[in-house]
Formats: structure tokens, C-alpha cells, sequence
């Protein structure tokens, strides 16, 4: 390790430190437990400054931070795929012994049997890590992709199909009552006659060009073609708009951490 | 039919002291309020099964009191009464008991092992202490507690087989105890309408056991009364009935569903069909998928790996199953080129799959041998600490093609910008519609959508893939064609073409 | 007289502070186009240092904006505020850490609202991770400042059950199948609040706040378009856009993101005034949120501009 290296690491661990005291002086007129919760603050603070570090360039920290979150994810998602699938969904309806073992109420009932077959399938999808008995894994795995096509197939045909193709259903002109109404109301409000008009022009063109662009059994040539690139636009236009929330939603990620910088481990705002 | 007859003989009695003892379902208030006139009672009440469901519900309309909202302007509310027989007051008890000794057993097996586990631990104890001496009695009071709990438990058992025989018994009298209408039985109060509703639905449930059963095929009888501020002034309507309810086969409020249903499935056969039999189903080219071939030859002059991201959806999802398919002809080609490819793997199913796709890829390519385990790893399950694994991934071994094929979600574009850091040429493929924009921006080819499955049947020229891609396609000839239909429907007003597609239930 | 001669007018720290980071932002910007304008190069580090600058100097130095809601979000308000009371709300907290900054303050407009009115709300979370948000949003809002309702009777938690959309596959039906009891292991039975609550359809409003899977199109799917309950949602900005296809007919509002969050803050602060000293973060956040998206407008406009001035100079050349 070069000395730049360490020296930078023993700065760092020492500000740690000196963040700790800070805190936890600042915390213990307030908690009970002031060192613990100095601690808390302060390492997430750590964290947070080691995972935005990458944005200079990749380092120790970072490093550290990350595979700290790996790790402890891991545990994290097996621990809880045990406690809330295993003991809170299963158990309770297998066996009234286990279910009083792992203190979680015992839910009886006729059909209580049928939950073994799941239990089969898991066990069965285990077995992939073996090189011989690989091939069971196959048949929870069909079972799991044949379920959700099912379950999925008439809901989404319902939700996202007929019901969308319903709301497609829009006349393109608003209230009209003739254009000296029109005219002698315009307004460019967004209640207005107008603003409703080309909304819907823009919502019925947008769809048929839209489907012309997925169209996949003939060429983009023509009329086709130029139905196809009006619908290529309406697509890029949506997808700058949808940009533009998922910016609003990361600058809002962002003013989390650092409000939780200021206020939390800094306390420079109330 | 010893059993039966005792059954008799309990609801003869309960019948008599119910009789007895019963109230007036209606209160009566001894105060007359002279201000307040009787209201005018509900008219054309009707009583019908509930429409397009499992049974077990009766649907009532009626026309408004005609002083609601208008006359006297006094009716407040509807109440709604439905004639039960007395006979369900001894179920009810029955059901009562029974869960009563349903309670005693399951407290008695709770206590029973913990009581025979600490009277163990006291007959262990050997150094004579004090706590022992002045509690001796409790070792005492343990065996005679668990003798008698002992004793009783068989008991309860046998009640419990007993209650539990007399309420099967009592449910399917249920029907029979409903025809001696008028005489054995009372008007008792099932829901409240609020003025101005005309419509009421009285809905139990289908499991026997409980206490909100409502049997099918019974005879049932209702009545509304109009009530004003004074509940002891109201107006009765005349009685509706008998009717029953009972379940339907088929809903008809889903008509829409079904026929959308049936039309995809019989398309998707149609082409399936055709295309097994060898027809050519034509696919316009991707750009996207084109690339793939070049990019693969860069990656192996330049003598860097080739990383393939299946994104962060289970098996199941179609964008998944899509890239599965890109990933056996993306790892043929690596196979035949011998370059390296790194598959790192959010969900442990997926990576199942992906190893068998790649184990297969490379066995079509001749090539076995060169297939390791590690080419197709899991990393974890937690969506961040995923991309910061792949991070560390791409600026370690410095991909020289990233492919990002299938379900993303915010880590797309930490993903992109990582690759377009490392200097990998980039082609990405998704039909999560919020990842698109940072996917069309960050990398150089971006499949969007549908071109993605489309690009699966494009490579893969499997029949199923082609006649599926074939099916949707004419359905969405169809929706062009419906939603300019609609869009003349909407227009002119042809609310019938409209309520053709619309889901009621 | 001396003591007004020499007394400092005082001028609020925090307006100094709004006009010199306003300053160091508009001088910043300045510097980099005209670096643009030559064709030089600048490092994306410092795209980071300005984004930093212009979030971090509106939480020190606040700039607040006065918001409006629009007919999306104003739907779901007037739904909230026109139900009866006594009426039954499911809220939804179907999200983890990573999205609690942007819809953490909707779900606590939310249940402030519902409680405010009087409504019986129904918690519960499809996300495991959503239970302790959960939790810490009951501790802070439902029993801090609603001391007087009641567990059971006034709302209830159910927690969380692990199986995504799954879990309302079941609870569409019965709840108790899925829930039989709350988060403290109290029988369903034995509270009020689920007396003539068999299953969702006997819901008179559904909320879910999200941003992921699963999530709001699930509820859409699997709750609400089977047994018609009025559904409204709140979600992360980044998912927002895709359930716009189910607005008005399958959703009846949408609040996406901090905004959505801010607009019905000041649509409940402006009908129920004394809410407002409880806190408005989401109206907190668009002060650095429209600084910030200022400053990417700008590097939008000055990358463009710098992009058609070096595809000319290449053409010349």
C-alpha cells in the first residue's frame, strides 16, 4: 500500500473518530444511549461520503462501503426470506409444534396439506446444486414460469389492453359547438375547450403511431415509414419527459442524504 | 338418526325460550313525537341473486321513499331486514360451543408440554434448597394439574367430534329451517342504506363455518324500512320473496376479457401453427441486434471480456425469458471466438437458467470444454449493492461490450454510465419504459420495448417465438382499427360500440 | 439617538446566503460556457460540484415556492376529503430506504389527512424493508400527534407478509387468510375496524405509495380493476410516468414524486392551517429540487450549444 494511501486512511479514520466524540457529545443531553447513537450517525455518514467518493474516482472507501452493502444485504435478504416466507407463511400452516417453537400463531385449517407441495417444489429447486440431481430443479422451475403466465395472462390482457383500448376511446372535438364557440372561448388554460382538443389529437395520434413503430412484420417504408417516425418522436418526447422525473426523482434522493448530512451528523439545520 | 333427533329436540327448545324471551327488532320509543309524520314507504321494491359471483348474496333495489329528498323531506336512512328463522340462533350456539372447546383443547395442548417440562426440572433438582421447601406443593399441584388436564382432554375431544357432526347437521338444515316462513322465525336487521341509495346488497360467505354463512338454494325474505331522525318512526315496505341466491358459471361483466382472451389465443396458435410448419414469417432487422455480432468481434481483437447483465427480473418475467434467449446466442458466438464472458446474476433462478443456457451454448459451439462455473455467478439480491457489485465488475475487468438485456430498474443508469466510464461499447435491451431514456442515452444500441422479445424470435427463429410475435402484431392491427373505431364512436356518440369494452366486475 | 446611528441594520443570514450561492451558481455556469465556447473541455466533476452546490445551498439557506395542485393530485385530495368519515382507507407503504426521501413525506400527507378526517386507515407493506418505515411513520405521525385514536379502532397495522403480489391475490377475497392477525398479534376478529371488513371490496379507498415491484401497477392489476375499490397512488418520480396510461380510469389521482408530495402538502395545509407546523418536507424540497433542475437546464442548454459550435467548427475546418 503506498504511503498517500495510508496517510489519507489514518486522516479519514481519525475525522471518524473525531465525528464520534462530536456526536456523541452533542446526542448525550438528548438519548440515553448517546455513544451508540453517535456511532450510528456518524458511520452512516461514513457511508454515504464513501459511496459518493466514487464520483471523484474509484478508492479504498468506496471499495469498503461497497462490499459491506453486499455482504450485509446477502445476510440481510436471506434472514428475512426465512423469517417472513419460511416461518411466517409456511410454518404456521404445516405444523402446530413449529409454529409454537418459532412463536408465531398456528393457523389451522382443512386444506393445510396442500402447503407440503410447495415445500416439495422448494427442496426440489434446491437440488440444482447438485450435478446429478440438477435436472429436478426443472419441473418447480416450469411450475413457477407456467403459475405467473396464467395468473398474469388475463389480468394484464385486462388491465393493460382492454381497458387501455377503452380509454383510447376519446372524440376529438371537445364540447364542440360549432367554431364561432370556439373561437369567441378560446383560452389556453388547461381546463380550456382547446387544451382538451389537442390532447386528445395528441393522445389518439401518439397511440396508432406508436403501434406503427412496433410493428414488426413489415418494412418502414412509405406511409408506414413516416407513421413509424412520427411514432419514433412521440416515443423520444415521452421518454425525455420520463428523464426529466427520474431526474427529479435522483436530485430528491439526493437532497435526502445531504439534508441527512447538514441536519443529522452536522446539525447545521434544525 | 339419533343424532338428528336430538337435533330436533335442542331447536325446540331453543325455539320455545327464544320465543320467550325475544325483543322487538324494531324499538319502539314510548315518546310520540306529534312533529314528525310516518314517511312514505319504498315502492317497486325488488329482491334478485347478486349478478356475476360465487353465490351467496341477494341484490335488492327499490324506488326512493317519496319523502326523501322531497315531501316531508324526513327519511334519514333504509334499513334493511331479512327474515331468519330461529333455528340459526341454535347453529349460532353450536358454533359458539364448538369454539369455545376449540379454545379449551388448544390452551390445554399449549399448557400440557410446558407444565410436564417444569415438573421435570423440578424432580431434578437434587441439594434440598429452600425455594423447594416452601414451594413443594408447587411439584404437587403440577401432577395434579396435568393429571386432570390429561383427563379432560379426550373429553373435550370427543365434544368437539360431537359439536362439530351436530353443526354439519344444522348447515344443511339450513334450507328446510327457512321454509317455515312466517311463523318460526324474526325480521332482524342486516345493513343500512343511506337516503337517496336504492340499491342494497346483502352478502355473506361461502365457508360453512362461519358465521356470516349465507347458504345458496335457501328461501329468503327481505323488507325496507324508510327511517326518519326518529328511529321509532318509519315506514315498512311490503315483503319481498322468497328468492335465492345461487352462483353463476360465467361472468358476464368480463365478456370483453374473454373475447380479447380467446381472439390472442387463437392468433398466437394460427401463427405458431403455420410457423412450425415451416412458413416464413418475415421480422423486420433490428439495429440493436445486428451490432451484437460486431461488438462480440471487437471484444475479441481488443482480447477483453464480454459482459452480459440479465437485469434485476425473476424467471418469470417475459423480459427475463427474452434475454435468456439473446444470452445462449450471444454465448455461442463467445464459445466459437473463445473470448471471456462474464455473467453476474441478481436472482438465484435466473442464474440457474442462465448457467444451463450458457452450458448449452457452449456445447453447440463445440466448444464444452471451455465452460466453467464461474462464467455465470450470483452476486446478491439486494438491487444496489447489485450494481456496485457489477461496478466494481466493469472497472476491474474492463469490458470491452456490456450488454444489458432485461428488467431494470434505477440502477440502469448508474449501469450505462459505469460502461461508458470503462470504455465498453454498450447495447442495451428493455421493456421497463422508466429505464429506456438513460439506456437510449448512455448507450450506443438501445432495443426498446417489444423489440426485445422481438429480437429473441428474431435469433432464436423458434417457431412458438415467431407465431407469438406474428400474433401480437395482428393485435395490434386490431387495436389500430378499434381505437379509430372508437375514436368515431366517441365522436358521434355510439355509447354502444363504447360499453362493448367496458369490464364491469 | 447614538444607538441608532451606530446599530447594523439586520439583514437575515440566510438572505445573504441565498444570494451568494445564487452568485457562485450563476457565476459557475457563466465560467463554464464561455469554456464550452472555446471547445474546452470541462470535467464531469465539476457537473458534480455544481449539482452538490445547488442542492446543498437551499437546505442551509432555504428557498421555499409556493405550489398549486394540479387536477392529478387535487382528485386524490378531493377523494380523501369528500368520504365520509368513518370511512375505510388502506394505505400501502410499499417502499424501502432507498425511496423513502421522495415518498415519505406523500405517505405522511396522507395519513395525516385520513386521520385528520376522521377516516379508519388500514396500514400495511408488501416490502420488507417497508415495515420499519412503517413503524417509525405510525410512532411519529399516527401516535405523536394523534394521541387520541385508537389501535384497532381509529387504524390498525397489519405489517408486512412476505409474497408480493401474491399477498393480493388473497387479501382481494380475505383478509384473514393472509392477516389473521395485525403486526401485534391481535386477532383481526377482535378489532372494530375489520368488523365488516371481509376483504378489499369492502374498502372505500385505496392508497399505495411505491416506486417499485411490486407496486402500484400490481394493486392496479390484481385489486383494482377486479373488485372496482377508488384507487389512488403516490409513487417515486422515476415510475410515475408509466402509470399515467391509468389515469383518470383506473386510477383516480397520481402524485409522482416530490412534487406530487408538495402539491397536496399545500393542498392540506391551505384546508387544514395548523398542519403546518408539523412539518412540510415535501415542500421543504422543491427549494434545492428547482435550483437543481435549473442547473441541469442550464448544462442541457450550454452542452447543446457547445455540441452545434464543435460539429461547425469540424465542418469548416
Amino acid at each position: 500500500m503506498r504511503r498517500s494511501t495510508i496517510i489519507v486512511m489514518a486522516a479519514v479514520f481519525g475525522l471518524f473518530i473525531l465525528s464520534w466524540i462530536l456526536r456523541s457529545t452533542s446526542l448525550a443531553s438528548v438519548q440515553e444511549h448517546y455513544l451508540i447513537g453517535g456511532l450510528k450517525v456518524t458511520f452512516s455518514a461514513f457511508l454515504t461520503l464513501a459511496i459518493l467518493s466514487f464520483l471523484y474516482k474509484d478508492n479504498p472507501f468506496y471499495k469498503f462501503a461497497e462490499h459491506l452493502f453486499v455482504g450485509i444485504s446477502a445476510a440481510f435478504w436471506m434472514s428475512m426470506g426465512f423469517w417472513t416466507t419460511i416461518v411466517g407463511n409456511l410454518i404456521p400452516r404445516l405444523s402446530r409444534s413449529l409454529s409454537e417453537f418459532f412463536q408465531v400463531p398456528y393457523q389451522p385449517g382443512s386444506y393445510n396439506f396442500v402447503y407440503f407441495i410447495p415445500v416439495i417444489l422448494g427442496i426440489m429447486l434446491l437440488m440444482r446444486l447438485s450435478s446429478k440431481y440438477g435436472w429436478f430443479a426443472r419441473w418447480p422451475l416450469a411450475f413457477i414460469v407456467g403459475t405467473f403466465a396464467g395468473l398474469n395472462f388475463v389480468r394484464y390482457l385486462r388491465s393493460d389492453f382492454v381497458e387501455q383500448v377503452s380509454a383510447t376511446f376519446v372524440p376529438l372535438l371537445v364540447g364542440w359547438q360549432g367554431v364561432g364557440h370556439f373561437v369567441s372561448n378560446f383560452s389556453l388554460s388547461a381546463s380550456g375547450q382547446f387544451v382538451a382538443i389537442v390532447g386528445n389529437w395528441v393522445i389518439f395520434l401518439g397511440v396508432i403511431c406508436g403501434i406503427i413503430y412496433f410493428f414488426f412484420s413489415k418494412e418502414h417504408k412509405g406511409a408506414f415509414g413516416a407513421a413509424s417516425r412520427v411514432g419514433i418522436w412521440i416515443l423520444m418526447i415521452t421518454f425525455g419527459a420520463s428523464f426529466g422525473y427520474t431526474v427529479m426523482g435522483r436530485i430528491s434522493l439526493l437532497v435526502g442524504r445531504i439534508t441527512f448530512l447538514f441536519r443529522d451528523w452536522l446539525n447545521l439545520i434544525s | 338418526m339419533k343424532h338428528k333427533s336430538l337435533v330436533i329436540l335442542l331447536f325446540i327448545f331453543c325455539a320455545f325460550t327464544l320465543s320467550a324471551a325475544q325483543e322487538d327488532a324494531a324499538p319502539v320509543d314510548t315518546v310520540q313525537v306529534d312533529s314528525i309524520l310516518p314517511p312514505a314507504p319504498v315502492s317497486m321494491l325488488t329482491a334478485k341473486d347478486g349478478e356475476n359471483d360465487h353465490g351467496h348474496s341477494i341484490t335488492l333495489r327499490w324506488e326512493l321513499s317519496a319523502d326523501d329528498g322531497a315531501g316531508q323531506n324526513s327519511v334519514l336512512s333504509y334499513e334493511i331486514f331479512r327474515w331468519v328463522p330461529f333455528f340459526m340462533d341454535t347453529l349460532q350456539s353450536i358454533q359458539d360451543s364448538l369454539e369455545q372447546t376449540e379454545a379449551y383443547i388448544a390452551e390445554l395442548r399449549t399448557f400440557l408440554p410446558r407444565a410436564e417440562k417444569r415438573l421435570k426440572e423440578y424432580r431434578k433438582r437434587k441439594k434440598p434448597k429452600l425455594v423447594i421447601v416452601i414451594f413443594v406443593d408447587s411439584t404437587q399441584f403440577y401432577e395434579d394439574t396435568i393429571a386432570a388436564s390429561k383427563r379432560l382432554l379426550p373429553e373435550y375431544e370427543e365434544q368437539l367430534k360431537q359439536l362439530r357432526q351436530w353443526r354439519k347437521q344444522a348447515i344443511d338444515e339450513i334450507p328446510q329451517a327457512h321454509t317455515s316462513y312466517p311463523e318460526q322465525g324474526e325480521w332482524r336487521k342486516v345493513g343500512t342504506a343511506l337516503s337517496g341509495q336504492a340499491n342494497f346488497k346483502d352478502v355473506g360467505v361461502k365457508e360453512r363455518k362461519s358465521h356470516d354463512y349465507m347458504a345458496d338454494h335457501t328461501d329468503y325474505y327481505y323488507r325496507v324500512d324508510a327511517v326518519t331522525a326518529d328511529p321509532a318512526i318509519r315506514a315498512s315496505s311490503e315483503i319481498v320473496g322468497p328468492v335465492q341466491s345461487y352462483g353463476q358459471l360465467f361472468n358476464t361483466g368480463r365478456i370483453p376479457v374473454f373475447v380479447a382472451v380467446l381472439v390472442f389465443c387463437l392468433l398466437t396458435i394460427l401463427f405458431v401453427t403455420r410457423a412450425r410448419r415451416g412458413a416464413e414469417l418475415y421480422v423486420r432487422p433490428l439495429a440493436g441486434i445486428e451490432a451484437v455480432d460486431d461488438a462480440i468481434g471487437r471484444a475479441t481483437e481488443m482480447g477483453k471480456p464480454i459482459l452480459y447483465v440479465l437485469g434485476l427480473g425473476t424467471a418469470a418475467d417475459i423480459g427475463t425469458i427474452a434475454s435468456f434467449t439473446i444470452l445462449g446466442r450471444v454465448a455461442k458466438r463467445v464459445a466459437e471466438y473463445q473470448t471471456k464472458l462474464i455473467v453476474p446474476c441478481y436472482d438465484p433462478i435466473v442464474m440457474t437458467v442462465a448457467q444451463e443456457t450458457v452450458k448449452a451454448a457452449y456445447l453447440d459451439a463445440g466448444r464444452p470444454d471451455d465452460y466453467y462455473e464461474d462464467i455465470v455467478y450470483f452476486v446478491t439480491q439486494s438491487q444496489f449493492a447489485y450494481v456496485a457489485a457489477v461496478n466494481g465488475t466493469m472497472l476491474r475487468e474492463l469490458p470491452a461490450t456490456n450488454m444489458y438485456m432485461g428488467v431494470f430498474f434505477a440502477e440502469s443508469l448508474i449501469l450505462a454510465e459505469t460502461g461508458a466510464l470503462a470504455g465498453s461499447i454498450q447495447i442495451a435491451g428493455t421493456d421497463q419504459v422508466a429505464q429506456l431514456p438513460f439506456f437510449i442515452v448512455a448507450c450506443d444500441y438501445t432495443l426498446i420495448g417489444e423489440e426485445l422479445y422481438a429480437a429473441s424470435a428474431y435469433l432464436g427463429r423458434e417457431p412458438i417465438l415467431l407465431g407469438s410475435l406474428k400474433a401480437q402484431d395482428y393485435a395490434k392491427a386490431a387495436v389500430i382499427i378499434l381505437a379509430a373505431l372508437g375514436l368515431l364512436a366517441a365522436s358521434l356518440d355510439w355509447t354502444a360500440f363504447i360499453n362493448l369494452f367496458s369490464v364491469t366486475s | 439617538m447614538l444607538d441608532t446611528a451606530f446599530s447594523i441594520p439586520l439583514v437575515a443570514l440566510s438572505d445573504i446566503g441565498r444570494v451568494i450561492s445564487l452568485l457562485v451558481i450563476g457565476g459557475g455556469l457563466l465560467w463554464i460556457l464561455i469554456r464550452s465556447l472555446r471547445a474546452k473541455e470541462v470535467d464531469r466533476r465539476i457537473v458534480f460540484l455544481f449539482i452538490f452546490i445547488a442542492v446543498a445551498a437551499p437546505i442551509l439557506f432555504p428557498i421555499t415556492f409556493q405550489e398549486r395542485a394540479t387536477l392529478i393530485v387535487k382528485r386524490v385530495f378531493d377523494k380523501v376529503e369528500s368520504s365520509p368519515a368513518g370511512s375505510k382507507v388502506l394505505l400501502a407503504f410499499d417502499f424501502d430506504p432507498a425511496m423513502a426521501p421522495e415518498v415519505q413525506p406523500m405517505a405522511d400527507a396522507f395519513s395525516r389527512h385520513c386521520l385528520e378526517k376522521g377516516h379508519k386507515v388500514i396500514f400495511m407493506t408488501l416490502w420488507a424493508t417497508g415495515q420499519a418505515l412503517l413503524t417509525q411513520s405510525l410512532e411519529r405521525v399516527v401516535r405523536g400527534e394523534y394521541p387520541d385514536k385508537l389501535d384497532g379502532v381509529d387504524y390498525i397495522n397489519l405489517g408486512f407478509k412476505a409474497g408480493n403480489e401474491n399477498v393480493l391475490n388473497i387479501i382481494v377475497t380475505d383478509f384473514r387468510m393472509m392477516f389473521p392477525t395485525d403486526v401485534n398479534g391481535v386477532p383481526l376478529d377482535s378489532t372494530s375496524i375489520f368488523d365488516d371488513v371481509k376483504s378489499c371490496k369492502d374498502l372505500d379507498l385505496i392508497i399505495a405509495i411505491g416506486g417499485g415491484k411490486p407496486g402500484v401497477k400490481e394493486w392496479v392489476l390484481y385489486i383494482g380493476d377486479r373488485v372496482n375499490v377508488p384507487m389512488a397512488a403516490g409513487v417515486a418520480a422515476v415510475v410515475a410516468p408509466q402509470l399515467y396510461p391509468y389515469y383518470p380510469k383506473q386510477l383516480l389521482g397520481l402524485l409522482g414524486g416530490v412534487k406530487g408530495a408538495a402539491e397536496y402538502e399545500s393542498e392540506l395545509v391551505k384546508w387544514y392551517p395548523h398542519l403546518k407546523e408539523r412539518g412540510t418536507p415535501g415542500l421543504r424540497m422543491m427549494g434545492p429540487q428547482t435550483l437543481a433542475h435549473m442547473v441541469v437546464m442550464a448544462f442541457i442548454v450550454i452542452g447543446n450549444i457547445s455540441y452545434f459550435i464543435s460539429r461547425r467548427r469540424e465542418r469548416i475546418q
